[in-house]
């Protein structure tokens, strides 16, 4: 149960900070616009509205968006890798290497995660706060350590139910079953295909391989 | 046996004033420590850019760096912030008086509770606006979308001019002002010259408002480490260096500017005294709003060594 | 000696298909660790600041605003304008295909994405009508893949990453290249579709044809906003990018009510995920050319290569087959942001222009995609019409073969790429 939670967490963190982020630029975006407008009236009031901290604030959410989006994409197995080789062995020694592949990504985000932890702790003992908006640099950089550890928990969570079922994290193509009527697409993600950029397990079909042609193989 | 191997990084082309000045510096220290010492400049934000610099500094990863003044104000030693202010200075003697002086090395000082050894103060130059339209009066920058680096005080002061302040990166600036996206800008001489600005502003007007300088630096465990006879071949070094970049720095600006009027693709202002004293009276009361900031004692002790009083402007 | 044991690393972890964002961090840690004296925290501050960069933000707004019309029906729209103005030529339907797949890579900055909008619903179509599978399969996979040379395109944005080229002026440099291909590729299916004469459609009145444009003219205007805002000034190529995100979701939502309400919390999390990924690439590959400088790689290799007496032309030629090579295993992103940094200060030394370089790279991604063992449109293709791989990558070779064509000719010919951003007073 708390794992749903954390999932949910998640997944609305990173919905949250996309879709504010680009709330944030429109608005700048307007501001200045409507500044240029040579009203006198309409100047006095918009120019002393201070949207200097838009950019900063964007890019700061962008990037906490990207430390725990990663996390989220471990768990629906969207980042690719080179697995054209891997895809042509036999299971056996394809499993082997999947779960390497898994400790490998758990080694690293659990090494850098590490590092942002030591990193955030030597840098919250100075004063230094970020350019514009003037937070305290370390809870910025916070998305470090925090992002990263969370993408080491998934990376063991995916190893770990990869070991007992046999299973990776999949991707359900059933939006893209075209040749049928009035097919509009839905919710296709273009980067989350088993298309030997991610590696897949030998449970579920891959693409390409449901066809009259056959698999690749 | 091994050299003792100094990693500076800076954010500028090799061609500028602080780039040469930097491999000034590489030249003097190993020749005067007979290869003790390898100093390894890396220009261009190449291993670190403008807003990790610090960071990297104070954890080792590189030995020095010469970010400008304004760099320190978020690192929590406001009083760097003192030299944004617009009108401080009215000229190089000026401002060598707080740089070169007692002022300026107290000043440094206060980075030492940052982990950071304060070695030298390096000119740039005076900034000037640039803008699509003539700026004679300060009336003129109203509702101009003016692009500044992130700085509390430089918004301050467009904002007391009626501009807009955009924040905006070195390396989009160009496109911005050809584009519109902002109107104008502030830059050196030498920047304007180097990035081209000149060909994309149509109108510039020497207003000299602001200095634009850097602070060489380094790791103070680093610094502290070395031996004695090395650190003092490195500070003779730097001060050489430092008089290097000071001399080339003022007669660049002063080709850059020499070169903008050539161009013809800008026309530049000269402002008389009485129209300056306008820019002045206009700029000079963001010193007061600022105080808050920067601390009062200071502003009044750089005022003292540059003999300045606002109340008898 | 440290490069190739860089390089060996990278190449030995990626092979066992670990992600490619992956095996260049554990290549650059483990270098760190035991090759030299840098503190590693450093490494962990430059995964925060390797994408601190507004202008690396141009790539979750270009997704979000991708995801946007793929939903909102923007797609329909553009096929049924395309084929009302050249339906009734040899290839109808498919022909149609080319100029929608055009339109919609204005629109979209990824050539999977066009894939998907533009085949879902053309290429069942088209099968209906009676072409073989083979034909449409072959005309959406390599017309998709206009996706990144036409803007706006995330590669590009990728590429001025790499090497701070102005996004603005690639953009305007991809346009004519664009419609050069567009229309090459449209003239291969003509070709094809006269020759096994394959069905027509009815030519459309000029009333139908207006009232198609006036149905798809909410979605093309999008890229009026993007380049149209850039090149007046009123944004910044970032700020375009998120201007092009509102656009497209008031376009969706509220334009052609394609989408509702409940959809929109699913769009931003798929875009979000699809953003993160690649960000994550960006952050590891800000950080892999972090070492290479420090061990000082790319000037090496540039006098290197000068060495050796290597011009412009043959260098341009190693360039393409290397990437050429790298799209048999890699996609885009991984692709561009792993090499760029890497070949452009050889490219610098030439004397090759950093824009032109970028739109041949853009040009040679898109040939990657297209074709097996890994391409991103084939697959995307494959899932909608259940073709098996072996049998798509020989129903695309007609329009690959144009491609490389064209690649030749974009390679050696820098104006096509240079001619209009500098009429444009934009270098
Ligand atoms: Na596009
Ligand atoms: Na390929």
């Amino acid at each position: 149960m708390p794992l749903k939670i954390l999932d949910n967490l998640e997944e609305w963190l990173i919905t949250f900070l996309i879709g504010a982020a680009t709330v944030v630029i429109f608005i700048s975006v307007v501001h200045r616009f409507a500044c240029t407008i040579p009203v006198r009236m309409i100047q006095d009031v918009l120019i002393p509205i201070n949207v200097s901290w838009a950019q900063e604030l964007c890019i700061y959410m962008f990037v906490w968006m990207a430390k725990f989006g990663a996390a989220y994409g471990v768990r629906t197995g969207i980042h690719v890798g080179v697995d054209v080789l891997i895809n042509r062995l036999n299971s056996g020694l394809r499993n082997k290497f999947i779960i390497f592949g898994l400790l490998a990504g758990v080694l690293f985000t659990g090494t850098v995660g590490t590092f942002g932890a030591n990193f955030v702790w030597h840098i919250a003992h100075t004063d230094q706060v970020s350019a514009d908006m003037e937070l305290p640099i370390w809870i910025v950089y916070l998305a470090v350590p925090l992002g990263s550890y969370l993408m080491c928990f998934r990376f063991m969570q995916v190893a770990c139910s990869f070991i007992r079922t046999g299973e990776l994290p999949h991707h359900d193509h059933s939006h893209v079953d075209g040749l049928e009527e009035d097919v509009v697409p839905k919710d296709i993600n273009w980067l989350d295909m088993d298309d030997n950029l991610h590696p897949h397990d030998l449970k579920n079909k891959q693409l390409g391989e449901n066809g009259k042609g056959g698999g690749q193989k | 046996q091994q050299p003792i191997v100094i990693k500076l990084s800076h954010v500028v082309a090799v061609d500028t004033p602080k780039g040469k000045a930097a491999l000034q510096f590489k030249k003097f220290a190993e020749e005067r420590s007979k290869g003790r010492v390898r100093v390894e400049v890396y220009a261009n934000s190449m291993l670190y850019k403008d807003k990790e610099e610090l960071e990297a500094l104070q954890l080792g990863s590189v030995q020095m760096l010469a970010p400008s003044l304004s760099k320190f104000g978020p690192m929590g030693v406001k009083d760097f912030e003192a030299f944004e202010l617009p009108y401080l200075f009215d000229d190089y003697a000026d401002m060598h008086k707080v740089t070169q002086g007692p002022l300026g090395q107290q000043m440094l000082k206060k980075l030492e509770s940052k982990g950071i050894v304060g070695l030298a103060y390096w000119d740039n130059g005076f900034r000037q606006l640039t803008a699509n339209k003539q700026l004679k009066s300060p009336n003129d920058c109203r509702g101009l979308k003016m692009r500044i680096v992130s700085a509390k005080i430089t918004d301050a002061y467009m904002r007391a001019l009626g501009a807009i302040p955009q924040v905006m990166s070195f390396g989009e600036v160009y496109q911005a002002m050809q584009t519109g996206v902002v109107d104008g800008g502030e830059n050196t001489f030498s920047n304007i010259y180097t990035q081209k600005m000149y060909e994309v502003q149509k109108h510039l007007t020497v207003t000299n408002h602001g200095y634009l300088g850097y602070a060489v630096i380094a790791n103070k465990r680093f610094w502290d480490g070395l031996p004695a006879d090395i650190r003092a071949i490195l500070e003779s070094s730097m001060r050489d260096a430092t008089k290097y970049n000071n001399d080339i720095a003022q007669k660049e600006n002063n080709e850059a500017l020499a070169a903008i009027k050539k161009s013809g693709k800008t026309k530049v202002t000269l402002l008389t005294p009485q129209e300056r004293l306008t820019w002045k009276k206009a700029l000079v009361p963001v010193h007061k709003q600022m105080e808050g900031r920067i601390g009062k004692d200071l502003i009044k002790a750089i005022y003292k060594e540059t003999n300045f009083d606002p109340a008898r402007l | 000696m440290n490069i190739a044991i860089i390089f060996g690393l990278l190449v030995a972890l990626m092979i066992t298909g670990m992600p490619i964002s992956i095996s260049l961090g554990l290549t650059v840690l483990s270098f760190f660790f035991t090759m030299t004296q840098m503190p590693i925290e450093s490494v962990a501050l430059k995964l925060f600041t390797g994408i601190e960069k507004f202008e690396i933000m141009a790539v979750p707004f270009f997704i979000l605003a991708g995801n946007f019309l793929t939903h909102g029906g923007v797609a329909r729209r553009m096929i049924n304008f395309a084929s009302s103005m050249i339906g009734h030529w040899h290839g109808g339907l498919g022909l149609a295909g080319v100029l929608a797949c055009a339109m919609f890579a204005a629109v979209s900055g990824s050539s999977p994405a066009t894939v998907v909008a533009i085949g879902a619903i053309i290429l069942p179509a088209m099968v209906k009508q009676g072409f073989p599978n083979k034909f449409g399969a072959g005309i959406i996979t390599t017309s998709g893949a206009l996706g990144i040379l036409i803007p706006p395109s995330i590669t590009m944005v990728m590429y001025s990453i790499g090497t701070n080229t102005s996004v603005g002026t690639l953009f305007m440099a991809g346009v004519v290249p664009g419609l050069i291909l567009a229309t090459l590729l449209g003239l291969v299916a003509w070709y094809r579709a006269r020759k096994y004469n394959y069905p027509r459609m009815p030519k459309a009145t000029w009333g139908e044809r207006l009232r198609a444009l006036r149905e798809c003219i909410w979605g093309l205007l999008l890229v009026v906003v993007v380049m149209g805002g850039i090149y007046s000034g009123v944004f910044t190529p970032t700020e375009a990018a998120a201007m092009a995100a509102v656009y497209a979701f008031v376009v969706a939502v509220f334009v052609y009510k394609d989408m509702k309400f409940r959809d929109i919390p699913k769009v931003l999390l798929n875009s979000a995920n699809m953003s993160a990924m690649l960000l994550y690439i960006i952050t590891n590959a800000v950080l892999f050319s972090f070492l290479m400088t420090s061990e000082g790689v790319p000037q090496m290799m540039a006098a290197w290569l000068i060495d050796m007496g290597l011009g412009p032309m043959s260098f341009l030629l190693v360039v393409n087959i290397m990437l050429l090579m790298a799209g048999n295993v890699m996609e885009p992103a991984s692709i561009v942001l792993i090499m760029a940094p890497i070949l452009f200060p050889v490219a610098m030394k030439l004397g090759i222009d950093p824009v032109h370089f970028g739109i041949l790279i853009v040009v040679n991604m898109e040939v990657g995609m297209c074709h097996p063992p890994v391409g991103l449109n084939l697959y995307v293709s494959s899932g909608i019409t259940k073709m098996g791989i072996t049998e798509l990558t020989v129903a695309v070779w007609p329009w690959l073969l144009a491609m490389l064509g064209f690649l030749v000719t974009v390679t050696y010919w820098p104006a096509l790429s240079l001619w209009l951003p500098r009429m444009l007073g934009m270098m």
